[in-house]
């Protein structure tokens, strides 16, 4: 299991833009930590750059369970809830649950689907058959937010993840995160929510360069 | 950690069963590729007028239709899932190896699909007879194996491009080319019958193998 995640002089230019400047942090496991900053303080980037998605300019990030982990080993042991990443329109609820907990290697059962399902507050009764393209955004962010605890990862990538969701929901997904965190799971949360800025262990705020 | 072979495998198998069940579910791209070659063959057919053509023209003529219909086609394998978002996610779910070779392996369905619903008709359109069946579906297969493998790289190179509707019919013939030349040859004797030379069948199928690896090799740097 990962334990920690240090950055060491980190820095990062984007377009001509310094977006992080000599960053040195460490950041543990079993602990919710949540990321803070203005819009284009690199909250998103950061995530990016713990979980070795993209590589600094300067400095190194390392990843350590029992050693320090390259790139490709790491990235199999990530799962996200992130704006960019989409799920399928095409296939129902059920079938982008099972396809991508397959590529993690996991085979559900219709009643650890159903289990998953009351979890998040997405009856696989009425809506597991249903093709997603006819669900709302939030029922969207649930399935996404699904999908992330049916792959069971090590680093938990949240980016806005309770941007749609109604108040019931965000608290069914904060307490999930806090019961991931405590499992010994690193979960890193970037928001400008105030509610999920209190529901984090710790925080980083980003300043704008 | 490397994933193993099984586990790659498994990988590759899921993402082929996701990408025919929304290809059975939206069809466009089966649609194109049908469509395409149905409107070659039909426009050859009355350019023709019947005329019995040389074995040589006739086998020219179906790797020309066999190739623009493929390139309809193929060239939305990776295309789809950026404009909908959902390439990055795939991404970072699925080792990159399991991702070409899923894909690599839905286009060669797909492909196969296409030429058993074309070959007959364009053998009844120009009246052409088959003296070696085995011969045919041989370089059949090997000629669509080369085609995916090839089409599967150069889509997902042209992805992030943005003339990318006419970039990739570019990029695909010079590198498909190779697999043409000994493909007409082996379809023209599969038509007229005779003597045939066996190193084209094992030209083809070492340049199968060769884009194969080199495609495997290639897209680890698309990242």
């Amino acid at each position: 299991m990962i334990d920690e995640i240090i950055f060491e002089d980190v820095g990062l230019s984007f377009g001509g833009r310094e977006i992080f400047k000599s960053v040195s942090l460490k950041i543990k496991a079993g602990r919710v930590i949540g990321i803070v900053g203005q819009n284009g303080a690199g909250k998103s980037t950061f995530l990016k750059l713990a979980a070795k998605i993209i590589q600094p300019d300067t400095g190194e990030i390392k990843i350590h369970d029992e050693k320090f982990l390259s790139r490709a080993e790491i990235l199999h042991r990530i799962a996200a809830v992130t704006p960019e990443m989409k799920i399928y329109d095409d296939l129902t609820a059920e079938e982008n649950l099972n396809f991508f907990s397959r590529l993690r290697g996991k085979i559900l059962t219709a009643e650890k689907i159903f289990e998953l399902g009351g979890r998040v507050g997405l009856d696989f009764e009425i809506f597991g058959r249903e093709r997603v393209k006819n669900f709302s955004t939030g029922m969207r962010q649930r399935l996404k937010f699904l999908i992330l605890l049916s792959v069971d990862a090590e680093i938990l990538l949240l980016d806005e993840p309770t941007a749609n969701l109604d108040d019931a929901g965000k608290k069914i997904f904060l307490a999930e995160i806090k019961n991931a965190a405590q499992s010994g799971k690193t979960v890193l949360l970037a928001t400008n929510d105030k509610l999920d800025a209190e529901a984090c262990d710790e925080i980083i705020k980003l300043p704008i360069i | 950690m490397k994933l193993s072979n099984s586990r790659l495998f498994e990988q590759g198998a899921a993402i082929f069963r996701k990408d025919f069940l929304i290809g059975l579910r939206r069809r466009a791209s089966f649609a194109a590729m049908a469509m395409f070659a149905l409107t070659s063959l039909a426009a050859l057919s009355l350019a023709t007028r019947g005329e019995i053509l040389e074995p040589k023209i006739l086998a020219a003529l179906l790797w020309v239709v066999i190739f623009f219909a493929a390139s309809a086609g193929i060239s939305g394998t990776f295309d789809d899932e950026e404009t909908a978002g959902t390439l990055s996610t795939l991404k970072l779910y699925a080792a990159p190896q399991a991702v070409l070779f899923g894909k690599m392996f839905f286009t060669f369905a797909s492909l196969a699909a296409l030429i058993i619903f074309l070959l007959p008709i364009f053998l009844v359109l120009f009246d052409c007879g088959v003296e070696e069946i085995f011969l045919l579906v041989t370089t059949i297969f090997f000629g669509a194996v080369g085609i995916s493998s090839a089409g599967t790289l150069t889509a997902a190179l042209t992805t992030s491009a943005t003339v990318k509707g006419g970039l990739f019919p570019i990029l695909l013939f010079p590198v498909t080319l190779p697999i043409f030349l000994p493909a007409i040859r082996l379809t023209e004797f599969a038509f007229a019958g005779g003597e045939c030379g066996a190193e084209f069948l094992i030209l083809m199928a070492i340049y199968d193998a060769i884009l194969i690896t080199a495609a495997s090799i290639l897209y680890d740097y698309l990242d």
